[in-house]
């Protein structure tokens, strides 16, 4: 086998579990954080991809548009916090359940808003070669945005003083608020940044992924499969599902088909669930 | 200065302490003694706001407390619970700087201050909370309980499950906490030697309601009492 | 007059108890007489809304009833509609009815299917969550393989994301000839078909097995306490889930004629739940309910299948259910009906104290032993638990053998419930081993230990709070002598002498505290256990029955090896027994309380003082 194949594999399979990781990040957040499931997690993926490509028809370059599309789905996911999750805390079920009525209410209304077909916003034109094969510029640099972004999830919750209050929220609720926590806002305030993630995901990959309705649908289904996986210690843990399930997923879909590749990642997250039924990092030491 | 008046509450439907009141001065050490399950603990959530009251106030340096439990925390109550609780997966610095921050006070400071004062926490401040001993905690849920700067200090059963090394010296840290930052505290224990050793005052629960007021003296003298309290 | 009016209660009463048959029965008989003159086309779809009813029960029975979210009953449900179908396609020309060749080998897939699936969850005991993911990725792994799978069978084509079609109709006649029925046939074909499977399921969840299901949802620990395998149960039930999902499948294959890979999509598999928390979860029927609502509803805003505006008003509705109104629409009704009725739990509050009668409580014991065999011995060697860095068993070497109870006391955290869960199971030692007379159970699951004659009563009451004293003594009961009639006799006895009788129609969750330590205690006798093993029993407790209680105890230590783990001191006393002082997760002191109390080192460490004051 030529080496520049299997490299050109290698690296476009790590640019499709970064894209995993990117879209799945939020989802671990608000459960690592909050013990909540959201389901309606793909919507808000959605939503942020509608808001860029509104924010980019209005004239707004796209650069700018993707902190537009943050804002927008924290607003939303705040008020949703508010109205329907605050009251669901310690029913993970039931927050399951409630999210997912609510996936529907967003899905179907962009359906009505936007129709099921939208033009999408053309990738940049860079390319760059391996041997024999060539590669576009844009999704291997998704390498590097979900680097960052991780990065960014692990300063903000391991190094400020939110980080730490939410962190201490969700290990010993009762606890915090007796050390002067106020933690329903606290607890808004990682909802909200759970679905500005989401957003974030839906404007970076709208390039790849143009906008549609049901676009969250295929990533909430493999993310929230890694999140659980992955068990307590979210960040890390789901990370490390996302670029295994994730990655593992593309290399068997480059040699075989992409079925297979769905196979793999089906079979691999029910095999890890047995050995591991609290996740797998349940006994790992580690903050995040 | 903390007072708590006509206590009663309990856990769902279940009340478990009836009329409970009790009154602590500012700078004074108060125990609050009883054997299992006459309330000792839930009078602490009570008075943390951890559960709801059905009847009953509770002031704090003079001020009604407001029956959120962060908002007591903020007005000058620490609480150290029983089986401590200290964050598992946060750090011994971050268990002390989060709840320094949580009231505005300098996170940084605060833990120095902390590690200064707790030695035995030096050497695992970079160490998750959870992989310490029983003892290890009981000192970290202290300092915790110290960094939000309580006026007055709730300790429910500090003594348990800890190795009899620590328990002196908790007893004299709490004794210099008490008297270098003048700080109340009102300790609920079954550990008769570690009250005797830092309460000036006591109060005696049974079957959720308060049954005597005593003083250390004549806690010390009455060995009858002692058993009978107990129930040894 | 009142008379009248009492007899007018009673009626309503009756009534209410019998909701799940008189209800269900009067609907079955309506859509039937009405299937003759519906409109064709209201008749096609409107079997469509029964078949999802159906699939809807299926979830009832494992997740309102066995207390597991699964959302693998449309897989079962799909993999059923495939093998029922498959077998249909090839045996209808030459013989006819469909329905006969069909569904039964659809539910057996459907219930193999299950069971495996329900061997992995429950025999690795997997936490709720994982197990609810575990059986979303099982669907979602037969969406995906499904989209490639070509296979025939005979003149069955399975031609991948093409589907599979060509499945005939419902045929009830027999023979090449037989005709395949129109809407309003197959429309009543399938409502009486549910109706069996309704009526079946509703027999099968008041019986035995179904009232271990309720008492597994509703306390796992307890329910193995009591010596059941519930791992066994929730297979079976799941698998019976299972059965009726790949029922509907079948149904469904033949009222559609067509299959394709997207019945195992995300979309339909949480669909499933909406029907039954809109009906109401756990009342069996509310599933049909659901089913009907949400179908009609579909139907009203001119969807067909639920789709377009529907959507939106579905997504709505799930919402404000989970929100408003957790038990749904029968769930509702029933909360408004119950306001009518007399509260059965008014007599929880007339109960009498309870007197221990010592000479029937020796003829239960010599009964048990009758029965059982006789007392057993419990010992560890070395018993060892750690918890991350405390160590509340450390090192542990004690015998415990017939004849007088034995006491465990010591201070707080000192161990003595970790020992005593450690001797039953529930926490797994790290070191050192348990034995029963001379078996080694250190490694054996609760249930076995139970079997092998252990019986133990937690620190907290733990009693079935939904179902009635009666029947959270008769299920104990049952757990031994597995015979209806032994296990009414033996609760019956209990029930009196527990002084209980006038409560035994109370549900167990009205009765106090202290009652519902009375009620544990005596579903531990109901066990005939060989080895008693009690943690805290007196807490709670006024005086005088702490009285009674120690008189229970000495009552039983002569017929059996028993354990108490005691606070109270005063109680110990009484009992005249052995008593152990743990300290710090090790053996400290032992003898005789009297020896104890004149022993200072005791009376340090359990004050905590560091020398005698």
């Amino acid at each position: 086998m030529q080496l520049d194949y299997l490299a050109t594999v290698l690296l476009s399979s790590l640019s499709s579990a970064s894209i995993l990781l990117i879209a799945t990040l939020g989802l671990a957040v608000v459960y690592g954080l909050m013990g909540v499931i959201n389901l309606a997690h793909g919507e808000f993926l959605m939503v942020g991809a509608y808001s860029a490509l509104t924010a980019t028809q209005i004239g707004l370059p796209y650069p700018l548009a993707i902190p537009f599309a943050v804002a927008m789905t924290m607003l939303i996911g705040a008020i949703v916090e508010l109205l329907i999750i605050q009251r669901l805390y310690g029913r993970i079920f039931d927050t399951m359940l409630a999210t997912w009525g609510l996936g529907m209410v967003f899905n179907q209304g962009a359906v009505l808003l936007f129709g099921t077909v939208s033009p999408g916003i053309g990738m940049p034109q860079w390319n760059f070669s391996i041997g024999a094969y060539s590669l576009a510029v844009y999704p291997i640099a998704m390498i590097f945005v979900a680097i960052v972004m991780l990065t960014f999830i692990y300063v903000l919750m391991t190094k400020t003083v939110y980080g730490m209050k939410a962190r201490a929220s969700i290990q010993e609720p009762q606890m915090a608020q007796a050390i002067g926590i106020d933690s329903t806002r606290v607890n808004t305030m990682t909802f909200a940044i759970g679905c500005g993630l989401a957003g974030f995901a839906g404007a970076i990959l709208l390039p790849i992924i143009p906008a549609t309705p049901s676009m969250g649908l295929f990533f909430a289904v493999k993310g929230f499969l890694a999140v659980v996986v992955a068990g307590p210690v979210a960040l890390t843990g789901t990370a490390a599902t996302a670029l295994g399930l994730g990655g593992g997923a593309s290399i068997t879909a480059s040699y075989m088909s992409s079925v297979f590749g769905d196979v793999f990642f089906f079979l691999a997250t029910a095999l890890l669930l047995w050995l591991y039924p609290m996740g797998i990092s349940s006994r790992w030491r580690r903050k995040l | 200065m903390f007072k708590v008046t006509g206590a009663t509450g309990g856990y769902g439907k279940t009340t478990i302490i009836r009329d409970v009141s009790i009154n602590v001065e500012a700078g004074e050490i108060v125990a609050l003694l009883g054997r299992n399950g006459v309330g000792k603990s839930t009078f602490m959530r009570f008075a943390t706001g951890l559960i709801k009251a059905e009847a009953g106030t509770v002031e704090i340096g003079g001020e009604i407390a407001p029956p959120a439990p962060a908002k007591r925390a903020r007005l000058g109550l620490g609480y150290v619970p029983q089986g401590r609780f200290v964050f598992p997966r946060m750090t011994v610095t971050e268990n002390i700087a989060v709840a320094a921050a949580a009231n505005g006070f300098d996170p940084k400071a605060t833990v120095a201050e902390m590690l200064e004062d707790f030695p035995l926490l030096q050497p695992k401040a970079g160490d998750l909370a959870g992989g310490l001993s029983g003892g290890q905690q009981q000192v970290l849920a202290l300092a915790r309980a110290l960094a939000i700067r309580p006026k007055i200090l709730l300790l429910d059963e500090p003594t348990e499950g800890v190795q009899p090394s620590i328990i002196d010296e908790m007893a004299g840290v709490l004794k210099r906490i008490n008297q270098d930052h003048k700080i109340a505290i009102l300790v609920a224990e079954q550990n008769l030697d570690f009250c005797l050793s830092i309460a000036e005052r006591a109060y005696v629960m049974e079957k959720g309601a308060i049954r005597m007021e005593t003083d250390r003296d004549s806690l010390r003298a009455d060995k009858a009492l002692q058993q009978e309290l107990l129930g040894v | 007059m009142a008379s009248e009016a009492v007899g007018a209660i009673k009626m309503f009463q009756k009534l209410h108890k019998n909701a799940g048959l008189v209800f269900p029965t009067l609907a079955t008989i309506l859509a039937l007489s009405m299937a003759g003159f519906l409109d064709p086309y209201l008749a096609f779809v409107a079997t469509s809304w029964v078949i999802f009813g159906l699939l809807g029960l299926s979830l009832d029975v494992i997740w309102g009833r066995g207390g597991l979210l699964s959302l693998a009953q449309t897989a079962f449900y799909g993999l059923g509609g495939y093998f029922g179908a498959v077998i249909a396609i090839n045996l209808a020309p030459s013989t006819g009815m469909t329905l006969i060749w069909a569904l039964p080998s659809a539910a057996i897939f459907g219930a193999i299917i299950a069971a495996a699936l329900g061997y992995v969850i429950f025999f690795s005991r997997m936490g709720a969550l994982q197990s609810t993911i575990l059986s979303y990725t099982f669907t979602l792994l037969l969406w995906t393989v499904t989209q490639t799978f070509r296979l025939d069978v005979g003149t069955a084509v399975i031609g991948g994301d093409n589907g599979l079609s060509n499945i005939p109709g419902v045929i009830l006649g027999f023979g090449p000839d037989a005709d395949r029925l129109g809407p309003n046939g197959a429309f009543a074909a399938t409502v009486a078909v549910s109706a069996c499977v309704y009526f079946f399921t509703r027999w099968l969840m008041r019986s035995n097995f179904g009232k271990l299901v309720d008492c597994i949802r509703i306390d796992i620990e307890k329910t193995e306490l009591l010596g059941y395998d519930i791992r066994k149960v929730q297979v079976l039930n799941f698998a019976y889930s299972g059965a009726i999902a790949g029922i509907a499948g079948a149904m469904f294959a033949l009222w559609a004629n067509y299959l394709n890979p997207s019945i195992f999509s995300v979309q339909e598999a949480l669909l499933v739940p909406i029907y039954v928390l809109v009906g109401g979860l756990g009342t069996l029927s509310g599933a049909f309910l659901g089913a009907l609502a949400i179908g009609g509803l579909s139907f009203w805003l001119g969807g067909g299948a639920a789709g377009g505006q529907t959507t939106l008003i579905l997504g709505a509705v799930l919402v404000l259910l989970v929100l408003f109104l957790q038990n749904g629409f029968l769930g509702a009704l029933d909360k408004i009906w119950r306001l009518y009725l007399p509260d059965p739990n008014d007599a929880a509050r007339n109960a009498g104290a309870v007197k221990i009668d010592t000479d029937v409580l020796e003829d239960i014991l010599k009964d048990a032993t009758a029965h059982a065999g006789p007392a057993k011995s419990l010992s560890t060697d070395e018993a060892f638990k750690q918890f991350g860095g405390v160590i509340p068993v450390n090192k542990v070497t004690r015998d415990f053998v017939p004849g007088q109870p034995y006491a465990l006391i010591g201070p707080n955290g000192a161990g003595k419930s970790s020992f005593l869960k450690t001797c039953v199971g529930i926490y797994r030692p790290e070191g050192g081993s348990i034995l029963l007379d001379d078996d080694d159970i250190t490694k054996a699951p609760i249930f076995d230990r139970v079997h092998k004659g252990m019986g133990v009563k937690n620190q907290k009451p733990q009693v079935f709070g939904e179902i009635t004293v009666q029947e959270n003594l008769w299920i104990a009961a049952y757990a031994r002598t597995k015979n209806s009639a032994n296990a009414d006799k033996v609760s019956q006895r209990i029930l009196g002498m527990l002084g209980m009788d006038g409560q035994s129609a109370v549900q167990a969750s009205a009765l106090s505290h202290g009652q519902q330590q009375w009620l544990d205690i005596g579903m531990v006798l109901c066990l005939a256990p060989r080895v008693v093993l009690l943690d805290e029993p007196a807490a709670g407790m006024t005086n005088e029955e702490t009285r009674e209680l120690s008189l229970l105890v000495r009552t039983l230590a002569k017929h059996t090896t028993v354990v108490v783990v005691e606070h109270d001191m005063e109680f110990v006393r009484t009992l005249e027994g052995h008593v152990t002082v743990l300290h710090q997760g090790q053996l400290f002191a032992e003898g005789d309380i009297d020896t104890l109390r004149a022993n200072d080192a005791v009376l340090d460490v359990y004050l905590g003082r560091g020398e005698h004051v």
